[in-house]
């Protein structure tokens, strides 16, 4: 005799399948059917027009030439690497010290937390024109600025920065301009931080205090610690978010990658080798490889983090 | 009896959001506005601005004209015709027309996803729609012998000067005519203007790292050969290209980067040439509406000169608006009686007449330019009237070959290279790689067998 609960339980699926069922062929359509889909196109010479035409591993052998080479998706992905090593480190380091700083009680603290969210809800495309006219080689307000102290006059977006030449030191290019342009966003980043920050134990930097621990040390030996998941969170997202970064780099390189291909990321190469050259094939291989190191990034991060960040554990009485 | 009411429900209440929505979308369709009996043509294009408003009226009046077609326009402003097209096709939906700038012709046509229009018109109009347009508008259409476009406009460039700064700099007025290279060297020398520590304000010229398209067909060069093979690496384009970087090796890779490649081509009031940033600036005809109508006088338009002691082999490389119709459409001859209506093709010159002094535009045909109306407007253009007097010289089209896009980028980042970076390699092997990284697209685009 079957329990009444159970029985229950069993009338009840149909109904929760039913509940389920757009998102589920969202999900098998969207996502699962094109996954694979991809990988077996990797393999293709395909150009979404016509039948796919197995070539086995050319597309792989191609990337693995270009990259040998510097070249194409070599190109691309030592200009992702480049942005990525800069941009995610800064953009926490920037968003970790914003956060610091305005969680210190002073007057006009809110008008302060609002002043430097503001940046992160304005759309990217007004954000990239603006930065255009800033770093302008020209007329722009930061040459202007970095000429009061000396700096010289610094091309930015114009700056051709390749492997093969990166620039000296104080000569900023295009992919810096770009790094630059990614602190712009980091209100999301700093709210969280913020929010963490007030979860902080007191007693902690009491006892910190107590043991003659001054504001840096507090800052290093409790505050960091303390934000550490979170820092990790960040920076798994960071990441990912920088090997996706499109938008910013279409706009300021109308769509080109230049000058030279000095901005030609990862996803920007994809989009034209995809919708310019209607290489979807190539793209599939080229996205499948992107998915692989990024997979292979964050699992690193994660085994890492055992040695540097820090679970809060409870308190106790 | 509360349970089994709550599980009908639960089934209940999605399938009603389900009915809901589909009810709001029927209510809330967008209206169909065809009158009864005509057929509907979809066409997509990539006008904005003011130029819409014309389009529009071109549509309103071939609409208008009409009792079995009637054209609905979407405007689709920006780069990304090309993509929402390609993906329109691929998901079996096109539109029964589009109008657009980018040198896709082969591409599309190469992948079958193009109608060739004597599958659409008679044979007796593709021969006499042959012999009809400007050869260089032909060639833009044409792809393996076959003509899969139509041109409706062609974008010719030349070189605006500003007479003002010209005759401000130089002491005497700005030539009627460049006879060389070598005077448009000069005069740009005499037209700089430098700070006293030597910085460049204000260029006479600079040479743009895309426009080596139009300095190497001058120069004698050809991009494709009669095979159609890439032929960037051309001793003629090479030669242009070097004569480009004699800039950088004047003022330094910084200084040109720094007079960034889009500079020149900011648009409306911030054209740099109307404030004398520039004294001469290479740009196309559509320019000319940039230039405010009372100014007018203080400007002017030379032709691309070329190398002195060598005979002149082309005024300049062409590229223009296309109409193509996409395998698949559900209106393939509205969509051709649309596209005669708009470029003035088989009686409909009048009607292109107007629309081209409307728009500013460059049209396809002497016949068209012969118009009164035209005429007129080139009357009261005569910057304008330059470039139409180029479009029945020796224009040479932009390559029409599959992977034409990816040929553009990479000759204007060989370009760049060679102009934005300190000790690049020479002009010479900067093409070279460029014309075998394309050639080698080209021959998987086309399955042929790579060459060395």
């Amino acid at each position: 005799m079957p329990d009444p609960s159970q029985r229950r339980s069993r009338r009840r699926i149909p109904a929760g399948w039913l509940f389920i069922s757009p998102w589920l062929v969202g999900l098998l359509l969207l996502f699962v059917y094109p996954f694979f889909a991809s990988l077996y196109w990797s393999f293709c010479r395909y150009d979404l027009l016509s039948s796919p035409e197995w070539i086995g591993t050319e597309h792989y052998q191609r990337i693995a030439t270009e990259i040998w080479n510097g070249d194409g998706f070599g190109n691309a992905l030592w200009n992702t690497l480049y942005y990525a090593a800069l941009s995610v480190p800064l953009s926490i380091i920037t968003a970790v010290l914003l956060a610091v700083m305005l969680s210190w009680r002073i007057r006009g603290q809110a008008i302060f937390r609002t002043l430097f969210f503001l940046p992160s809800i304005i759309p990217l495309v007004a954000s990239s024109i603006l930065w255009l006219w800033l770093l302008d080689p020209q007329s722009g307000l930061v040459n202007h600025v970095l000429g009061w102290f000396g700096v010289p006059s610094q091309l930015w977006f114009q700056g051709v920065q390749e492997a093969a030449h990166p620039g000296t030191f104080l000569e900023f290019g295009s992919k810096d301009a770009l790094v630059l342009m990614s602190t712009w966003g980091v209100g999301n980043f700093m709210l969280i931080y913020l929010a963490a920050l007030g979860d902080i134990p007191h007693q902690l930097y009491e006892a910190a205090a107590l043991d003659g621990a001054g504001r840096g040390r507090r800052f290093w030996h409790v505050t960091l610690p303390m934000l550490s998941p979170l820092i990790l969170f960040n920076l798994v997202l960071g990441l990912i978010k920088s090997f996706q970064a499109f938008t910013q780099v279409y706009l300021v390189s109308e769509g080109t990658g230049e000058p030279v291909g000095s901005t030609l990321l990862l996803s920007l190469h994809l989009f034209l080798a995809a919708f310019q050259d209607l290489e979807m094939g190539y793209t599939s291989a080229m996205a499948w490889l992107l998915f692989i190191v990024l997979f292979i990034a964050t699992a690193l991060l994660f085994r890492s983090s055992r040695h540097w960040v820090h679970y809060r554990t409870s308190l106790g009485g | 009896m509360q349970r089994s009411l709550r599980s009908w429900f639960m089934i209940a209440l999605p399938l009603l959001l389900a009915v809901s929505l589909a009810v709001l979308a029927w209510v809330t369709r967008p209206q169909s506005r065809i009158p009864e009996g005509r057929e509907e043509v979809v066409f997509w294009h990539f006008w904005g601005g003011t130029d819409r408003a014309v389009v529009e009226e071109i549509v309103d009046r071939f609409n208008n004209s009409q009792q079995h077609y009637h054209v609905r326009a979407v405007a689709m402003p920006g780069n990304n015709l090309d993509m929402k097209m390609f993906l329109a096709v691929t998901g079996g939906d096109p539109p029964d027309l589009i109008n657009q700038d980018d040198p896709i012709v082969a591409d599309w046509a190469h992948r079958g996803a193009l109608m060739p229009l004597e599958e659409i018109a008679t044979a007796e109009e593709i021969q006499q729609l042959e012999g009809w347009l400007f050869p260089a508008a032909r060639e833009l259409g044409s792809y393996e012998g076959r003509l899969y476009g139509l041109c409706n406009g062609l974008d010719i460039r030349a070189l605006y000067y500003n007479r003002t700064v010209i005759e401000e700099r130089t002491g005497r007025p700005a030539p009627q005519q460049l006879e060389s290279i070598e005077q448009l060297d000069k005069l740009a020398t005499e037209c700089e203007l430098r700070e006293e520590d030597g910085k460049l304000t204000s260029p006479g010229y600079l040479p743009d790292p895309r426009r080596l398209w139009a300095w190497g067909v001058v120069f004698g060069g050809r991009f494709i050969d009669e095979s159609g093979k890439v032929t960037c690496d051309d001793p003629e384009i090479v030669r242009a290209l070097e004569w480009m970087n004699r800039y950088r090796e004047k003022w330094g890779a910084n200084t040109l980067a720094a007079f960034r490649q889009g500079d020149q081509s900011l648009p409306g009031k911030t054209f740099p040439l109307l404030s004398g940033r520039y004294a001469i600036v290479m740009d196309g005809q559509w320019r000319v509406r940039d230039i405010p109508a009372d100014r007018s006088g203080e400007f002017g338009v030379w032709p691309l000169p070329h190398p002195a002691g060598t005979e002149r082999q082309a005024d300049g490389w062409v590229n223009g608006n296309l109409f193509l119709v996409p395998r698949g459409c559900r209106s393939p001859r509205g969509a051709w009686e649309f596209m005669k209506f708009w470029s003035g093709f088989g009686g409909h010159e009048a009607e292109a007449a107007r629309a081209c002094s409307l728009g500013g535009w460059i049209p396809p045909s002497q016949q068209v330019v012969d118009q009164p109306r035209f005429q007129q407007y080139l009357q009261e253009n005569p910057l304008f009237a330059r470039f139409v007097e180029l479009a029945d010289g020796r224009q040479v089209p932009t390559p029409v070959i599959p992977g034409a896009r990816m040929y553009e980028r990479e000759v204007n980042r060989a370009v760049a290279r060679s102009l934005y970076t300190d000790n690049p390699d020479d002009a010479g092997s900067l093409l070279k790689a460029a014309q075998r990284k394309v050639q080698q697209q080209m021959d998987r685009v086309q399955g042929r067998k790579e060459g060395p």
